[in-house]
């Protein structure tokens, strides 16, 4: 089989253009125009200066979740399960319970969002047949120091609603009885450094390793 | 041991020491010019969060804390390397660039004295030299690094650097035959007075200085041939493997190669220290004139001042919380420019004393030092002639920012294409030229013409 | 063999065959809710009227039986019409509880409503309310609201369990499902309640709110609870078992299971597994116990080996195989009886008094085998015993009384009396662990699949033994369990023939020869 002709490396180039000159001196002339405007009018920046000066969120945008509450103080939240169903992050743990005084019957004892793992697509408040869960706080920052702190329970999400918005690590300090299991105060809950969870240990304590 | 034995030696020192100050002092105003001109030209604000007390400085603060981040980060030195060589290299690099310094002319002799490091008859050949072993830093760090990315980085910048030499030696040349000298000083001497003295205005003065400042490019690694480092495929090119200061020497290196290679163009092509029009002969006898001429920037510092006073209306500055530092800032620059424009009156009004064709050792002590010989004139010669060098070197180098955040970079076969295709044979018929012009008219066309010099 | 017609496509199917099923054999699904293959037709949902080429007026296909030249239609517009007015009809009164429901997501509602339904709400009144939230029973709870009165549960308690306990009552729009008031389900099949609920009306307390049917997977094994062998579906997720459902074996269970099946299934996860071998208390990996093991079998001086009437045949078979290769002078035994423990109930239905899934196949090859003692032998034995190989049914509880011999070892899956006693201890697999067969008190060779991991170093018995075999100086066997059945296959008479791929999901009846006559008439 015989090899393909050579061919010719065409650039597309005028002859004006291969020479670079010209072009190279439109180029400059055209980001020396940036140079002088922005010199002289430094207010054409679309920059938002961050920590100073704060971009104020549309109504749409998606920002920490929030569970909002029937009239009577209970979480909306039905455990229906299709939040972490459409998850495509599979942030969500829901652990389902039943409340024999309320007629609803079922609700979630644990609601989790690893806000680590969340992608922000909304998709969880499309789902959601009850209308209980919401991305419209507006918090963008979401951050803490421990990856614990980084899950967002049920007792702070219904919390976001009452405008309250501490970062979830000073609210799980201040509230130690509602932060999530593993939420160490100052420390890092797992030493840099050490695996997770010790995988030996881990299976002997818990029974088969796979505790409900 | 008298002092006159020791004098040789002091000022040797005293060159050494100043010439490399020059460089690094001149650094990091580059570097906050790289990043404060590429933000500029993509219409966004660039560095302006770091400040001391309140005080930003536009970003400068910003080259401050790169200086402490670049101290205080860990030497990593990964296992794999060549040690020895790995150190050198970086060492090689800057050193290499601050050696093709001396040889440059910061202005007219002062006292005596040629005012550059060293006297050196082969000039602009040293300077030649001295850039070819750059080569050395690049691809001893390409190789030592053991990896293959670092090494194909060196490979580029040395095939780049060998292949572009060609044609900046041969523009030198150009300048050699014009001159009829390969000392920097009597290049810079030779373009003395009228502007049309500049080598850039000769025709083969103006080829041979488009190819000269094209191939500063390829041997400063800067954009748009900078291959070598070309980070969507070789990662970090030769200095992958490299962190803390010595990846700092690389970094300061390149941009010292690029003040290196600003004034080697501003001394062969725009008449080095020399102001046009005006020779430093002129300078010593109108001294006194110069420093009057001083007190004309002053209306622009007031301006400046006017312009820092009404930033305190933005709305950054509005935003921020009471006592915020950074909230006196204007009002500190507005003290700055207006002191400015107080010295330059005062210095307005020193030259209107008198005092720069007065000043004598004699003079400055109130009669207490004997030395009566007055170097008023050397001085202001000097200081102008340094300024006017610094003034064009600060060109050449944002001139080199200005393309790398202008046009995207070459492929290699591109790369090699232009200098061996295109710059090679133009730099020969532009010697040619050259010769024959300079045959025909051994003092320069308008001289030979008009018989001025 | 009537020939029917069904939308063009004709089939043959047997006499007596209803048109539900004479579609699915044509491939054409009939919906229906009150239909049931192993209940009586009641006819009563409307949901599978067909219309009959020729016919006067639209039928419904549970109540047709095939006969020759009979053609329906399902895909005229008529038939999409009455569906969909059917669909209309019993929602009416449905509530929308499908977020809280735990039918969500294997309800026939949901699924014909998307498939026939998908009309409008003309709904502009009030619904029917009705009783939720009932116990009636310990296995199940009654929501009225959400019944469609197919009346499926009420021909199982009339049918099957023949304990006549849930009605419905009252008439038109207020017809309700319930219990006589004062009375709750006593009979040991209530999880099939919930089964053959199509809609969430009735649901299983046990697996009420853990988790979203349609994150389970299912696999098809067989109940390890009694010697019935019910055939039944593992759900589970992400190697968890959540529950066991019955599935349609007409040989074996037909549709149902009992509860005391479906109460296993906290103990495949549960505290009770043993999960690492131990050596004299040492844990030790499973290849250290297992060296061990041999050396200490080589060196006692009388060996008894029980062969496990919980294990699975490919087990049994490698540990006769291990123990005849290399070991003349051990003795082995099959302890036939139950586990202490273990639930004392049988009845006519399908709970057996032999609480041990797989005695048929221990009587099998111990037959097979010609030399296997009973329980009385090793009884008596048991004092003089050096080194007792116990293969997972507790044979110290079963023999309690008798002497101790001087050292056990124990394979096995729970923590019972005899691994208390061991010396060497080993995990094996729990039934939804590991693939093998059982042999079932019908003499029905069925197929265990794995459907989850193994708890902790859990292996397979038979992969254990043949290990050990290998040990002790006999060949290792493959390592692949259908190689194991193939070859236990070729040596025991009653099995002639069969391969462990051909068993299916439905298994296979032994065969009775003449030379196995002496193995397989102990099974009757």
């Amino acid at each position: 089989m015989a090899l393909p002709a050579a061919r010719k490396m065409s650039s597309g180039m005028s002859a004006g253009e291969s020479i670079y000159l010209v072009e190279m001196l439109k180029g400059l002339a055209l980001t020396m125009t940036h140079i002088i405007k922005n010199i002289f009018d430094q207010d054409r920046f679309r920059t938002v200066e961050y920590p100073d000066v704060r971009k104020s969120m549309t109504e749409r945008y998606r920002g920490a979740h929030r569970l909002l509450l029937r009239p009577d103080g209970k979480v909306k939240c039905v455990a229906c399960m299709c939040c972490p169903t459409i998850c495509p992050a599979k942030c969500i743990t829901i652990i389902a319970g039943e409340d024999p005084n309320d007629a609803a019957e079922k609700f979630p004892v644990e609601f989790d969002i690893d806000m680590l793992r969340c992608i922000f697509c909304g998709f969880c408040v499309e789902a959601c047949p009850k209308d209980a869960i919401r991305m419209d706080t507006r918090i963008y920052e979401i951050n803490a120091y421990t990856r614990q702190a980084m899950v967002h329970n049920k007792t702070y999400m219904v919390n976001l609603m009452d405008g309250l918005k501490p970062p979830a690590e000073e609210f799980y300090r201040a509230n130690p009885d509602n932060a999530p299991a593993g939420f160490a105060g100052d420390e890092p809950a797992v030493p840099v450094g050490q695996p997770f969870v010790n995988l030996a240990a881990g299976a002997e304590a818990s029974g088969a390793g796979r505790a409900r | 041991m008298t002092f006159d034995d020791v004098l040789p030696y002091l000022v040797a020192l005293g060159r050494c020491v100043f010439a490399v100050v020059f460089v690094m002092q001149i650094l990091p105003l580059l570097i906050w010019a790289e990043r404060k001109g590429a933000a500029y030209i993509q219409d966004r604000p660039g560095p302006n969060r770091a400040h001391v007390m309140g005080i930003r400085a536009a970003g400068l603060v910003h080259t401050l804390n790169d200086v402490v981040k670049l101290i205080m980060k860990e030497d990593i030195v990964p296992g794999h390397v060549e040690k020895r060589y790995w150190a050198a290299a970086p060492v090689i690099a800057m050193s290499v660039a601050l050696c093709t310094f001396i040889v440059v002319p910061f202005g007219d002799n002062f006292m005596g004295y040629q005012l550059k490091v060293s006297d050196i008859d082969g000039g602009l050949l040293f300077v030649l030299a001295a850039t070819g072993m750059g080569v050395y830093g690049v691809m001893l760090a390409g190789w030592a690094s053991n990896n293959k990315f670092s090494l194909l980085g060196g490979l580029r910048a040395s095939a780049q650097m060998v292949s572009y030499e060609l044609s900046m030696g041969l523009s030198a040349v150009v300048v050699f035959l014009i001159a009829g000298s390969v000392s920097l000083s009597a290049i810079a001497e030779m373009q003395a007075g009228a502007i049309w003295n500049w080598t850039v205005f000769t025709p083969m003065g103006f080829i041979a200085f488009v190819l000269f400042w094209t191939a500063a490019f390829a041997e400063t690694n800067r954009t748009p041939f900078d291959l070598p480092e070309g980070e969507a495929e070789l990662v970090g090119g030769y200095h992958t493997e490299y962190s803390s200061l010595r990846f700092a020497l690389f970094f300061m290196a390149e941009y010292a190669n690029m003040i290196v290679a600003s004034s080697v163009t501003a001394t062969l092509f725009f008449g080095g220290y020399n102001l046009p029009f005006v020779t430093p002969a002129q300078l010593r006898e109108h001294a006194d004139w110069v420093l009057m001429a001083a007190a004309l920037a002053a209306p622009t510092f007031v301006y400046f001042a006017y312009e820092a006073n009404k930033r305190k209306q933005r709305p950054f500055y509005q935003a921020l919380p009471a006592g915020d530092a950074r909230l006196k800032e204007p009002m500190v620059f507005v003290g700055l420019w207006l002191g400015a424009a107080v010295a330059h009156v005062g210095i307005g009004i020193a030259g209107a004393l008198g005092l720069a064709s007065k000043l004598s050792l004699n003079f400055i002590s109130f009669g207490y030092l004997e030395s009566t010989a007055v170097f008023g004139p050397d001085l202001v010669t000097a200081i102008v002639g340094i300024t006017v060098l610094a003034a064009k070197i600060l060109f050449g180098c944002w001139f080199f920012i200005w393309v790398r955040w202008t046009v995207p970079r070459f492929r290699y076969d591109q790369l090699m294409d232009l200098g061996w295709k295109r710059m090679l044979p133009l730099a020969l018929g532009n010697v040619m030229f050259a010769a024959i012009w300079v045959a025909f008219f051994p003092t320069g066309l308008i001289s030979t013409l008009f018989g001025s010099k | 063999m009537p020939k029917v017609k069904i939308n063009d496509v004709e089939v043959d199917v047997p006499a007596g065959t209803n048109m539900i099923e004479a579609a699915a054999l044509a491939g054409v699904e009939i919906p229906h809710y009150c239909y049931h293959p192993n209940l009586s037709i009641a006819g009563n949902c409307r949901m599978c009227l067909v219309d009959i080429v020729g016919g006067r007026a639209p039928e419904i296909a549970c109540n047709m039986v095939a006969r020759e030249g009979l053609a329906i239609r399902t895909d005229t517009p008529n038939v999409k019409k009455m569906r969909q007015s059917v669909m209309e009809f019993l929602l009416v009164n449905h509530p929308l509880d499908c977020p809280i429901c735990d039918q969500s997501g294997e309800c026939r509602l949901q699924d014909y409503y998307m498939e026939h339904g998908n009309y409008d709400s003309r709904g502009i009144e009030e619904k029917v309310s009705k009783h939720k939230r009932q116990d009636i029973g310990d296995k199940i709870v009654l929501d009225a609201e959400r019944c469609v009165q197919c009346s499926r549960c009420v021909r199982f308690g009339d049918e099957v369990t023949e304990t006549g306990d849930l009605r419905l009552m009252n008439r038109g729009d207020h017809t309700e499902i319930g219990m006589f008031p004062g009375e709750r389900l006593e009979h040991h099949y209530q999880g099939n309640l919930a089964d053959i609920c199509p809609v969430g009306a009735l649901t299983n307390k046990d697996f009420r709110f853990q988790r979203r049917v349609w994150y389970l997977r299912e696999t098809a094994s067989v109940c390890n609870g009694c010697a019935t062998g019910c055939n039944i579906q593992v759900c589970h997720q992400e190697g968890e078992v959540f529950r066991y459902l019955p599935r349609r074996n007409d040989a074996v269970n037909k549709s149902w299971m009992c509860d005391h099946g479906r109460d296993l299934v906290p103990g495949i996860a549960g505290l009770n597994r043993i999960l690492r071998s131990k050596v004299d208390g040492q844990a030790v990996d499973v290849e250290a116990a297992l060296s061990s093991l041999a050396a200490r079998l080589k060196a006692a001086k009388t060996v008894g080996v029980v062969l496990g009437n919980r294990a699975t045949n490919e087990g049994n078979w490698a540990l006769l195989q291990a123990v005849r290769k290399n070991l003349p002078n051990a003795k082995v035994y099959a302890v036939a009886g139950n586990d202490p423990g273990s639930v004392e109930f049988a009845d006519k239905l399908l709970i057996d008094a032999d609480k041990n899934p797989n005695s048929a196949g221990v009587r099998l090859l111990a037959g097979v085998d010609g030399r296997v003692g009973d329980a009385a032998d090793l009884g008596s034995a048991l004092g003089s015993i050096d080194l007792l190989l116990v293969l997972q049914d507790d044979v110290l509880g079963r023999l309690a009384g008798h002497g101790k011999p001087a050292a056990v070892a124990f394979l096995g899956v729970s923590k019972n009396a005899t691994s208390e006693a061991a010396n060497i201890l080993i995990p094996v697999c729990h039934t939804v662990e590991m693939d093998g067969s059982y042999v079932n008190r019908t003499g029905r060779v069925q197929r265990l699949r794995r459907a989850v991991t193994a708890a902790g170093d859990a292996l397979p018995a038979w992969l254990v033994l043949e290990r050990l075999g290998a040990k002790l100086g006999a060949a290792p066997g493959t390592g692949m369990v259908a190689t194991a059945f193939n070859a236990m296959a070729k040596v025991v008479p009653a099995m002639k023939g069969m391969e462990f791929k051909a068993l299916g999901d439905a298994g296979l009846p032994l065969a009775v020869e003449p030379a196995a006559v002496a193995a397989t008439e102990a099974l009757a």
